[in-house]
C-alpha cells in the first residue's frame, strides 16, 4: 500500500511543476533524488488511501422529554425543543428559565420510555380516550391542580406505575401515533455533517431495580417505522428485548443496539452471572448480550458507575459522584456484596472470568457518558446544569429539595447529589447516524463526565517513545495498533502490549491532572486482579514513597466559583509497556484522564442563588474521561 | 337528578363540544347558527351518529336504534344547555382546562392544515437570513509553541519563529513549533467548531485575519500559536431549493407560536383586564 502510494505521489511530481523543480531549472544533471524525497515529504498524506476519525463526536445518547410518562408530569418541553436545545438554540424551560448551551452538540438520541410513550401530552390536553380510564381521569385531575405537592406526588406515582405488570392506560393506537411523529421530528432536525439525530427509546424494566436500556437505530424514520417502541410491559427479561431487537432487524435489515445504565441503581443486578429466571449464566445468553450491548452509560446524572472503593481500595479517584446506598427509590437497600455486579471495572474482570468458563464474554463492553435528563435540555456542564428533572430546575433551594423520594426519608435523594455528568464521546468519521452507530458498535468511544476532552487511546505490540512525539500520533495508532474497543491477541514472543495514550484538555475546562491506565487481569488461580497505573502526568511530579503521585494540586475559589490553569498541563501524551505482562492470561486496558480540580455545579449555584449550603455538599470536582478498553486475549 | 347527569363526563364532552361550536362561529362568521332556544339535529348530524354506530357495530342502524340515538343526543342537548346557562363550567378546573387545552390544541391543527407556498417560504427565508446563512468558514495553519518546552523564553521563541515564518511563505510549517494533538492544519471549518477544538481567542482571530499573512502569537488555553488563515468564506445564504425542507421546518414552528400568541391577543383584546393591587408579592419569581 505504502509502495503504492509513493510510486503515484513520484508519478504526479512527474507531471506537476512543484517548486524544486523550478529551483533546479539551471540544474542540466537532471532532477535529483533529494529533490524528489523533499518534494514527497511535503506532499504525502498519512491518511491517504485511508479514513480515520480525526475530531470526536460529543453527544448525549439518553435524554427524556414531556413525551416519557415520567418527565411529563412535571416537564411541558417537548422532543422539537429538546432537538432545538441540543443544536445550540435558546428555548424556555418548563420553569420558564431561558436556558442555552455553551457548545452545541454534535448529536442527540431523544430516547423516550416506551412504556405508554407519548400518552402524557395526550392525557393533559385532556384527550377523551385518555380520559375515559379511571387513571387518566384521577391522574388529570391531579396534574392539573395546580398545587404542587399534589403535582410531584402524583408524578411520583406515575413513574412508579412505569415499572408495574399491567400498562394503567394502554392504547397501542396513541403509542404509534407518537412514535411516528417522534421519528418524523429525528429526520428533520437530522442534518448530515452539522447535527445527528439518532432515534432511540428507552425500555424501562426493573423498575427501581434498575435493568434499564436505550436502544438506539441506525436508520431512519422510513425503517424505525416498521416496529415500536419495546415496553417493559411486554416484557422485563432482556433476552425479550435482544429477540426484539433480532426480529426487527431480520425484518427489515435494520440495526439497532443497546445500551444499559445505572447498574450502580441495580442492587446487584445489572451486571449478574445469572440469567434471567435465575439460573447460572448460559453461554447462549451471555453471547446474546454482548451482542446486542456493545456499550454501557457508565456515568450520569444518577451517579457515576466506573468504580467504587469497597471494590478497588486503592484507587484514590474511585467512588467519583457515587450514589450506594441503595436502589433507585430507596425501596431496598444495598448491601456491600452487590457492588461487585454494579460497577464497570468489576465487571469488565467479571467478563474475563466469565469468558473463561462459557467461551464468551458478556461484558466486553465500551463506555459511553449521558444525561438521563428529564428536562428536555442536554446538560452536563457544571456551570450550565439543569438536572434529573423539572421538579428540580434551577432555583435556591433545588440543591436541598428531594429528588428522588424513598418511602425510608433518610434514603432520600437530594439535588446536591445530582452529578452535572456525562457525555458520549466517539471517534466517528464523519457526523452521521450510520458512522457514529458504527463508531459504537466497534466501541471506538469514550465516556466523559461532561468535559469535552479529545482522548486517544491505542494498543499495539511495537509502539515507541517517537510514536509519542510524533506530529500525528493518530496516524501511528490506527498503523500499528488498534483503537479504544478494539482487541489484541497472541502477543509475539517476549513482547508486552505497548499503549499510545494522549489526551487534550477542554478549551473551556481545567487542565490535565494526569492519564492513567487500570489494568484488570485473570490471574493463573482463576481471580481476577486490577492495577491502576499513573503513565503521564502534568508538572513536576514523582511518586511517593508509597508508590502513589502526589495530587496535582487545587486552585479553585469556591466563593467566586473559578479556578486558574496555573496547574496541570493542557495535553499529556506517552507511550507505556505493561510492565507485569504474562501473555497467557486474558486482561483488558483503558485509560482514565483526569483533569484538575474545577467548581462544581453545586459552587455555581452557591454564587448564583447567594445561598449557603451544609457541610456535606462537596464544591470541587475533578472531571474525567474513561475510554472504552483494549482487551488482551492469550 | 339531572344533576348527576351532568356530572357524566360525556355531558362535559358535550359541554365542550358547544364551546368550540361558538368559538368556531366567533372566528368564522359564515357559519350558520341556529336560534337560541331550538335544537336542530341536522342530517349531516344524523349521518354522522349513523357512520359511528357502523363503525363499531359493523352494520347500519336499525330505524329503531337511530331513533334512539337521535333522542340521546337531544336529551344530552338539553342538559348540556342547561348546565351552560346555570354557569356550571365556569368555577370548574377540569372543564376549563380542558377547554384551553382544546383551544390551544385548535391552534396546532390549524398549523398543521396549513401548506406554505414557496412564495411564503421565500419571504421567510429573506427575512430570516442569519438562521439559514451557512455560517462563515475558515481554513487555517496553525504553529504551536508549547508553554512548557520554552518557559522563560517563550515571548523571544515566538517573535524569532514568526520572523521567520514569515520570511519564507513557501516554507513546510507543519514540522515547525511543538507537536500537539492539535491539528496542524484545518480546510474551511466553521468559527464555532473552531471554537470548540481552538477555544475562543483562536476562533476570534483566525475570523478576523486576513488570508495568507502569518500573524500571532495568539493565546490559547494550550500555549501560543501563530496562525496564517489559508481560505475564508463568509457564508452564503442558500437558495430556497436547496434547503427547503429546513426553512419549512423553521417555518412551521414559527408560525405555531405566532398563531398562538395571536389566538391570545385577539382574545385578550376581548376583555377588561383589571389586577388588584394586593399585598406585594413574595421573593419567588
Amino acid at each position: 500500500m505504502k509502495h503504492f502510494l509513493l510510486s503515484t505521489v513520484t508519478l504526479l511530481c512527474w507531471l506537476s511543476p512543484p517548486t524544486a523543480f523550478a529551483q533546479n531549472a539551471d540544474n542540466h544533471e537532471g532532477i535529483k533524488p533529494e529533490d524528489v524525497a523533499a518534494v514527497i515529504k511535503r506532499e504525502f498524506s498519512p491518511y491517504a488511501g485511508r479514513s480515520f476519525p480525526t475530531r470526536p463526536l460529543f453527544g448525549d445518547t439518553h435524554l427524556h422529554t414531556s413525551v416519557s410518562v415520567d418527565a411529563g408530569t412535571l416537564n411541558r418541553v417537548g422532543q422539537e425543543d429538546a432537538f432545538r436545545f441540543a443544536r445550540g438554540e435558546e428555548v424556555l424551560s418548563t420553569g420558564g428559565l431561558r436556558a442555552k448551551l455553551g457548545q452545541p452538540l454534535d448529536f442527540l438520541v431523544i430516547a423516550d420510555h416506551a412504556e405508554m410513550y407519548g400518552l402524557m401530552p395526550q392525557l393533559l390536553s385532556g384527550d377523551p380516550e385518555v380520559l375515559s380510564t379511571e387513571a387518566g381521569r384521577r391522574w388529570y385531575g391531579e396534574l392539573t391542580s395546580g398545587n404542587f405537592d399534589r403535582i410531584f406526588a402524583t408524578a411520583m406515582e406515575i413513574v412508579g406505575s412505569l415499572s408495574g405488570d399491567e400498562p394503567p392506560i394502554k392504547s397501542d393506537k396513541a403509542v404509534r401515533k407518537a412514535w411516528e411523529s417522534y421519528t418524523a421530528l429525528a429526520d428533520r432536525y437530522n442534518d448530515p455533517g452539522v447535527f445527528t439525530a439518532m432515534i432511540g427509546f428507552e425500555w424501562t424494566a426493573g423498575g427501581a431495580n434498575n435493568l434499564h436500556r436505550n436502544v438506539l437505530f441506525r436508520d431512519d424514520a422510513t425503517v424505525a417505522n416498521q416496529t415500536v417502541p419495546f415496553s417493559q410491559f411486554e416484557s422485563k427479561n432482556p433476552e425479550d428485548l435482544w429477540s426484539y431487537m433480532a426480529e426487527f432487524e431480520a425484518r427489515t435489515g435494520g440495526d439497532v443496539l443497546a445500551i444499559p445504565h445505572n447498574g450502580n441503581l441495580s442492587n446487584g443486578r445489572m451486571f449478574t452471572v445469572e440469567n434471567f429466571d435465575g439460573t447460572p449464566l448460559t453461554a447462549e445468553f451471555a453471547a446474546k448480550r454482548i451482542q446486542y450491548e456493545p456499550l454501557i452509560e457508565v456515568s450520569q446524572i444518577k451517579g457515576d458507575g466506573e468504580a467504587h472503593p469497597y471494590l478497588s481500595p486503592n484507587d484514590e479517584f474511585a467512588g467519583y459522584e457515587v450514589w450506594d446506598r441503595s436502589n433507585l427509590n430507596g425501596t431496598e437497600v444495598k448491601t456491600p456484596d452487590m457492588l461487585q455486579y454494579e460497577y464497570a471495572r468489576e465487571a469488565l474482570k467479571n467478563g474475563l472470568k466469565l469468558a473463561a468458563s462459557l467461551g464468551v464474554n458478556p461484558y466486553k463492553f465500551g463506555f459511553v457518558g449521558s444525561t438521563d435528563s428529564h428536562t428536555s435540555l442536554s446538560t452536563a456542564g457544571e456551570n450550565n446544569f439543569f438536572g434529573k428533572h423539572s421538579g428540580v430546575e434551577p432555583e435556591p433551594h433545588r440543591w436541598e429539595h428531594v429528588v428522588i423520594e424513598a418511602p425510608d426519608p433518610k434514603f432520600n435523594v437530594l439535588g446536591w447529589q445530582q452529578a452535572a455528568s456525562g457525555l458520549a464521546v466517539v471517534w466517528a468519521t464523519e457526523n452521521t447516524r450510520e458512522s457514529i452507530f458504527d463508531a459504537m458498535r466497534r466501541k471506538e468511544t469514550y465516556a466523559t463526565t461532561g468535559s469535552r476532552m479529545t482522548v486517544r487511546f491505542f494498543g499495539g505490540f511495537d509502539f515507541t517513545a517517537e510514536d509519542a512525539a510524533s506530529r500525528m500520533p493518530a496516524a501511528a495508532g490506527y498503523e500499528k495498533g488498534v483503537p479504544m474497543g478494539g482487541d489484541l491477541s497472541k502477543a509475539p514472543e517476549g513482547k508486552a502490549p505497548t499503549f499510545l495514550v494522549a489526551a487534550m484538555k477542554d478549551p473551556y475546562s481545567g487542565n490535565l491532572d494526569r492519564i492513567q491506565i487500570i489494568k484488570g487481569w485473570l490471574g493463573a488461580d482463576g481471580a481476577t486482579q486490577e492495577k491502576v497505573y499513573d503513565v503521564v502526568w502534568s508538572d513536576d511530579r514523582a511518586p511517593g514513597a508509597n508508590g502513589k503521585l502526589p495530587p496535582v494540586g487545587n486552585t479553585v475559589n469556591v466563593e467566586k466559583a473559578t479556578w486558574t490553569n496555573t496547574i496541570g498541563d493542557p495535553e499529556l501524551i506517552t507511550v507505556w509497556t505493561d510492565p507485569e505482562f504474562d501473555p497467557a492470561q486474558s486482561a483488558f486496558y483503558y485509560a482514565r484522564v483526569i483533569e484538575i480540580p474545577t467548581p462544581r455545579w453545586t459552587a455555581y449555584e452557591a454564587l448564583r442563588f447567594n445561598v449557603k449550603m451544609s457541610e456535606d455538599v462537596p464544591m470541587t470536582t475533578q472531571e474525567r474521561a474513561y475510554t472504552s478498553p483494549i482487551w488482551y486475549t492469550p | 337528578m339531572p344533576r348527576r347527569l351532568l356530572r357524566e363526563p360525556l355531558a362535559h364532552f358535550a359541554a365542550l363540544a358547544l364551546l368550540i361550536f361558538a368559538a368556531y362561529a366567533v372566528f368564522a362568521p359564515q357559519a350558520q347558527q341556529a336560534p337560541a332556544g331550538s335544537i336542530v339535529v341536522s342530517s349531516g348530524k344524523i349521518e354522522q351518529m349513523a357512520a359511528i354506530f357502523a363503525r363499531t357495530f359493523q352494520r347500519p342502524p336499525s330505524p329503531e336504534e337511530l331513533k334512539g340515538l337521535i333522542d340521546d343526543y337531544v336529551t344530552e342537548e338539553i342538559y348540556v344547555r342547561e348546565a351552560l346557562a346555570l354557569g356550571l363550567d365556569s368555577d370548574d378546573t377540569v372543564i376549563r382546562r380542558r377547554l384551553r387545552q382544546k383551544m390551544e390544541f385548535m391552534t396546532s391543527a390549524d398549523v398543521d392544515s396549513l401548506t406554505p407556498t414557496d412564495a411564503d417560504l421565500q419571504t421567510y427565508l429573506d427575512a430570516h437570513p442569519d438562521a439559514f446563512s451557512e455560517a462563515p468558514q475558515v481554513g487555517f495553519q496553525q504553529v504551536y509553541l508549547n508553554p512548557d518546552r520554552h518557559r522563560e523564553t517563550m515571548d523571544q521563541d515566538a517573535a524569532t519563529l514568526l520572523e521567520a515564518v514569515r520570511a519564507d511563505p513557501k516554507a513546510d510549517t507543519s514540522v515547525l513549533g511543538d507537536a500537539s494533538l492539535l491539528p496542524y492544519e484545518l480546510p474551511l471549518t466553521s468559527i464555532g467548531s473552531i471554537d470548540r477544538i481552538f477555544g475562543a481567542e483562536i476562533a476570534a482571530s483566525v475570523a478576523q485575519a486576513e488570508p495568507g499573512v502569518w500573524t500571532g502569537p495568539v493565546a490559547s488555553p494550550y500555549g501560543l500559536h501563530l496562525i496564517r488563515v489559508t481560505t475564508k468564506s463568509p457564508g452564503r445564504l442558500p437558495a430556497l431549493a436547496e434547503i427547503r425542507d429546513v426553512v419549512l421546518r423553521e417555518w412551521s414552528n414559527a408560525k405555531r407560536q405566532d398563531l398562538e400568541a395571536a389566538r391570545l391577543a385577539d382574545l385578550l383584546g376581548r376583555y377588561d383586564v383589571r389586577i388588584d393591587a394586593g399585598p406585594t408579592r413574595g421573593a419567588t419569581p
